[in-house]
């Protein structure tokens, strides 16, 4: 059985990338799952989807732990614990990024044992079809899919979302399919998994407590702050000072999460390990003082988050 | 308003407090109307959150908030803030906590709550004359488990649970006309977008007592889609193209704080949001636009 893992933000199209792979494989007589994990549904937020696919009927329900094949959509979630990208990697996993550093890199990076490869860049105005090219890519790595199901599984998925989105999606996918094939075959099926070995962990036994101990209670205020939701951000604003007229209150207003403070002299100051980067803060200051940044870039300018 | 300390934008709040590093989605309009309402009313107020989008504020052992907050089932809040409010009065009549110590009870809920499964519990604490404070987040359907439609989603727009070319087909329910109804102190509807309006009206509410309902429009980047960059601005549409109608209630009296005029398309209001696509594309429903269109000019109609 093949299960496959696809990691990415809300809003990358993780969700679809599951479904394409999975009706690919169901079209090419599979027994198939897929289905993104549910939880709070926000866009940035790590976004988990699996896929299995299977010539038997498949008797395994929920997450995926042991994969054949990881994809990832992001290159910022590997440092996000909560991304749990890596989780479950052994010798045999294939592990697939879209990024634009060099798979050898990230292969030691995470110390992976596996192969790893990268998906090719896509231009600025392709960027919201990642999904179709994560399905794309993850489809070339697979013996039993060819270019004809990934395209018939695109036009499948794409269609019900608007007929107009499909011959781009369908271009970035199979682009990413090409730029993949040669690996064609890398990934293999895994095996069963047994409950066999399971061992029951040391268990330990808490005696019950009174309501006022054992209900969780936090005392100390605005401990949110301890998440560093700025790690959400693909890009920075940045303000020019030169331009910033000190009006003190409308990109601090406006930021839905308040991450933007304003000091004595009436300039204002953005939190970048809380800022999410949605921009409105850009959008509504009247002097047009905030630029947005690459976030790759505005590290590399050693802009410290 | 002669009287609001908030005469200008330059009045309101430069400091902000309520925690950063929430889960909530980048450009969230809920949580812009949050944490300018926190900055108007302080610290001193327990929040009591129905089941939500809000609810995932404080998950342990995080919060946002440098007061209390209780979490109760989604159809529950105002009869939670029933029990919090008793208690402070209880605590007040032995002597063990001060007028100056004293708490506003904050119900905060979204549309889902304050529209379907949590009214009856808000009818209910009105007969009672609770004497609480009601923000509700409406973005206009069931935003934290991937937006069905609840009964203040408006008529035609597309969610999880009303595809298709027609969108859904009930119309928004008039939560500030059944508030209304019931004779309460305050009900008011505010948008992020006008936060001089929003500091106004809160710091209005603050002053009054009894049942008090904040009806925010809560622009949802995630379940309406559109760009989290334009969260402000679709609130801004809502109000200039008169669908959200910015009012007050206080003594029987219904007052608009802000009427726009000349009021924008309503057309302007729906193209900028994916949830009413398919009223543009593949071809254009002028029927419903117009439909749309209409029901808005009968209520300015009545208003003018």
């Amino acid at each position: 059985m093949y299960r496959i893992r696809f990691h990415g933000r809300g809003g990358q199209g993780m969700k679809t990338a599951g479904r394409i792979l999975g009706t690919a494989f169901f079209l090419a007589g599979f027994e198939v799952q897929d289905a993104p994990r549910y939880g709070a549904e926000r866009r940035g937020a790590p976004i988990f989807a699996y896929v299995r696919a299977s010539r038997n009927p498949i008797f395994e329900r929920g997450i995926i732990s042991r994969p054949d094949l990881i994809i990832v959509a992001d290159d910022h979630l590997p440092a996000m614990p909560g991304s749990g990208v890596l989780a479950g990697a052994g010798e045999q996993t294939v592990f697939l990024i879209y990024s634009n550093e060099e798979a050898s890199l990230w292969q030691e990076r995470l110390n992976l044992q596996g192969s790893v490869f990268t998906l090719p860049p896509l231009a600025e105005n392709e960027l919201r079809f990642r999904g179709a090219a994560c399905a794309g890519g993850a489809a070339a790595l697979l013996a039993e899919l060819d270019v004809e199901l990934l395209a018939e599984a695109v036009r499948e998925e794409i269609d019900p979302l608007g007929s107009e989105l499909v011959a781009d999606n369908l271009e970035v996918a199979l682009a990413a399919y090409a730029a993949l094939a040669v690996n064609r075959g890398t990934v293999h099926e895994g095996g069963p998994v047994s409950a066999i070995d399971y061992a029951s962990p040391d268990w330990l036994k808490l005696p019950c407590e009174e309501t006022l101990l054992s209900a969780p209670a936090i005392h100390a205020p605005a401990t949110s702050e301890m998440s560093q939701t700025g790690l959400w951000r693909s890009e920075r604003p940045l303000i020019d000072e030169s331009r910033c007229k000190r009006c003190w209150w409308i990109c601090s207003t406006f930021c839905p999460d308040g991450a933007i403070q304003v000091d004595e002299e009436r300039r204002p100051h953005i939190d970048y390990g809380h800022c999410k980067g949605c921009m409105v803060c850009l959008n509504q200051c009247p002097t047009h003082a905030i630029t947005a940044v690459p976030e790759e870039e505005a590290a590399a300018q050693g802009e410290k988050p | 308003m002669s009287d609001t300390p908030y005469q200008h934008l330059r009045d309101l709040p430069a400091h902000h407090i309520l925690g950063t590093g929430t889960p909530m989605c980048a450009g969230c309009g809920g949580l812009a109307t949050l944490h300018q309402v926190y900055d108007i009313l302080g610290e001193k107020c327990v929040i009591i959150n129905a089941a939500g989008c809000m609810t995932l504020l404080s998950v342990y052992p995080c919060t946002p908030f440098h007061g209390s907050w209780l979490y109760t089932a989604m159809a529950s809040a105002p009869a939670g803030a029933q029990g919090v409010r008793d208690g402070l009065d209880i605590l007040k009549k032995k002597g063990r906590l001060s007028r100056e110590e004293d708490l506003e009870v904050v119900v905060l809920t979204g549309d889902g709550s304050a529209n379907g499964m949590g009214l009856s519990a808000t009818s209910g604490a009105m007969d009672r004359n609770l004497d609480f404070l009601y923000l509700c987040y409406d973005n206009e359907g069931y935003g934290n488990t991937g937006q069905q439609y609840s009964a203040a989603t408006p008529h035609a727009a597309r969610t999880a649970t009303s595809k298709g070319s027609l969108g859904y087909p009930g119309y928004k329910k008039d939560l500030f006309a059944i508030w209304a109804a019931h004779n309460p102190g305050y009900v008011a509807t505010v948008v992020a977008a006008e936060p001089l309006d929003l500091a106004r009206k809160i710091e209005r509410a603050r002053g009054l007592s009894g049942p008090r309902l904040i009806l925010a429009l809560a622009p949802c980047p995630t379940g309406w889609d559109f760009e989290p960059s334009a969260s402000v601005e679709i609130g801004k549409l809502a109000v200039a193209t008169g669908i959200w109608p910015l009012k007050e209630y206080v003594d029987g009296r219904v007052t608009h704080t802000k009427i726009p005029h000349p009021r924008l398309e309503v057309r302007d209001y729906l193209k900028a949001q994916g949830r009413f696509a398919h009223l543009f594309a593949p071809r254009e429903n002028r029927k419903m636009i117009a439909e749309i269109q209409a029901r808005v000019d009968r209520y300015w109609q009545k208003v003018d």
